[in-house]
């Protein structure tokens, strides 16, 4: 019931601000098609780079559609509409809160990457997107909606989310599987940046979208992060004494 | 009825409440007075749940209050002293909100929040989003929104501070009439005039410390009854006094600018944050 709530509460946000979403969810990925998918026309590993691009911007796409969709939010009604004291006193259990906010998160970033599918229909790549990529988007929406809330609550100021997407969201976009494969990095950093859920998520959604087979283990190390993070914020829901 | 047991909040090494030990009966009103920074706030955090304390704990009805405790949370309302709502949500979107946080039938929610934005003059407003309301507007909505639920427990952390005159009255008058209906409930203030005219009784917090909880009329009468208020070069002096008579002879006998006039809760305020 909890679930719903904040799903409703999801809902009238979409609903209202349908369009700045939308718009903002297409402008970043349809620009890196465009210039380096259909401007710089190269090949990459034997294919057009934009069949290897389009996958990768998908990705990046779902992820920043599902933490932009909670934490920015979340941090305005913790620390400045202070909405979200309501919430905390309210008898709906916490978990429930957390469990919407992530679910939602994760439509939310479905929904931007959808945006993109369908936008780079008419160009007629021949990449496939089944249920098993729209579970995986989800997946990694979960991954990133977590990790928005984490964020909303160790965040002390305004701009301390936009900090964290400089640090870490906007590198994890360029360097994940995303624009240039990881295979091709030194030693070491390709297994550090080939463990990160977006790059587990490239790959998965590349290798289906080309008809390849492909690992269950990306889904595994998905959940691996979704646990460790979902820990991290019942920790801060239940545990904290000063949220 | 609610228990406080050795309430404590440390921040660091700032101790904000100190060992705090109150018992606020069912139906009572009860007003938290003290200065800024006295741990009012820090109080009513941790009577709702927003804060946890570092030691003692919250009894409702002698259970403790917890962050997993569903069903005592909603017999809680709270209204913070600042505003706290969406800010791009319509009134009817908040009232729907907090109905859906608090399990109420979507039925309920809807002729409850008409009930009570008729009540407050807000029904005309009721598609306009927070971010379009004035100060009073925004303070009345919370007031509603804290109502919805039906609440057995009203926690108000400065519930009229930068409402107009005519406006507080209003809130009074409503929190009178809550009150007679048996609902209990705890308000902190800064104004004295509105915690002596609402507050069945009232407790000085100072430096996280509560002193002895009484009757505004009793402090007063402690205090003195009648005050006489003396014009000296370093502002106004007050001697207080039990009689009448007692404070007519001292005023005949002062020189320059002076008055008599009845002691307020006020007086007892200032008086104990002095000391």
């Amino acid at each position: 019931m909890g679930i719903v709530t904040v799903l409703w509460e999801k809902w009238v946000e979409f609903r209202r601000d349908f369009y700045k979403i939308t718009l903002a969810a297409m402008i970043a990925p349809l620009m890196y098609i465009l210039v380096f998918g259909l401007g710089v026309q190269t090949f990459s590993h034997g294919e057009s780079y934009l069949e290897f691009l389009i996958p990768g911007v998908v990705a990046l796409t779902t992820m920043n559609g599902s933490f932009n969709a909670i934490a920015q939010n979340l941090n305005v009604q913790r620390l400045y509409e202070k909405a979200f004291d309501q919430v905390m006193i309210s008898p709906t259990p916490l978990w429930q809160f957390v469990a919407g906010q992530i679910i939602g998160g994760s439509l939310r970033g479905v929904y931007a990457g959808s945006v993109i599918i369908l936008l780079i229909l008419p160009i007629g790549t021949g990449l496939r997107f089944t249920g098993w990529s729209f579970l995986i988007m989800f997946l990694n929406g979960a991954v990133f909606s977590t990790i928005g809330l984490v964020v909303s609550f160790i965040a002390t100021n305004h701009a301390d989310v936009p900090r964290f997407s400089n640090y870490v969201i906007m590198p994890m976009s360029y360097l994940c599987n995303t624009f240039f494969s990881t295979d091709s990095m030194p030693n070491g950093l390709r297994q550090v940046v080939g463990a990160l859920p977006l790059s587990q998520t490239s790959s998965m959604l590349r290798a289906i979208a080309a008809g390849e087979a492909w690992s269950y283990t990306g889904i595994l190390v998905l959940l691996i992060y979704l646990l460790v993070f979902g820990a991290a914020t019942s920790w801060f829901l239940y545990k904290k004494k000063n949220l | 009825m609610i228990e406080l047991k050795n309430l404590t909040k440390k921040y660091d090494e700032f101790l904000a409440v100190d060992h705090l030990n109150l018992r606020i009966e069912t139906g009572e009103f009860f007003g938290l007075l003290g200065p800024n920074g006295a741990g009012k706030t820090t109080t009513i955090g941790m009577m709702s749940t927003l804060l946890l304390p570092t030691e003692g704990e919250v009894l409702i009805d002698g259970e403790p209050l917890t962050r997993q405790n569903a069903r005592l949370k909603r017999k809680i309302s709270l209204i913070t002293q600042e505003y706290s709502m969406r800010q791009d949500m319509t009134m009817d979107e908040i009232m729907e909100y907090q109905g859906r946080l608090y399990y109420m039938p979507k039925k309920k929610i809807r002729e409850r929040s008409e009930e009570l934005l008729e009540f407050c003059g807000l029904i005309d407003y009721r598609r306009r989003t927070v971010r379009k309301l004035s100060g009073g507007m925004k303070r009345k909505l919370m007031v509603c929104r804290a109502l919805l639920t039906e609440p057995e427990i009203l926690l108000l952390d400065e519930p009229t501070a930068g409402m107009d005159a005519l406006a507080r009255r209003q809130m009074w008058n409503l929190l009178k009439k809550l009150n007679g209906q048996k609902l209990t409930i705890l308000l902190t203030t800064h104004y004295m005039e509105e915690a002596e005219s609402l507050c069945g009784r009232v407790a000085m917090m100072l430096e996280g410390k509560l002193e002895e909880a009484d009757t505004p009329r009793h402090m007063i009468d402690v205090l003195g009854r009648y005050a006489v208020d003396q014009t000296t070069e370093d502002g106004i002096e007050s001697r207080f006094f039990e009689k009448r008579e007692d404070a007519i002879a001292y005023l005949s006998g002062l020189s320059g600018e002076s008055a008599l006039r009845n002691t307020t809760l006020e007086d007892v305020f200032v008086r104990r944050a002095a000391n």
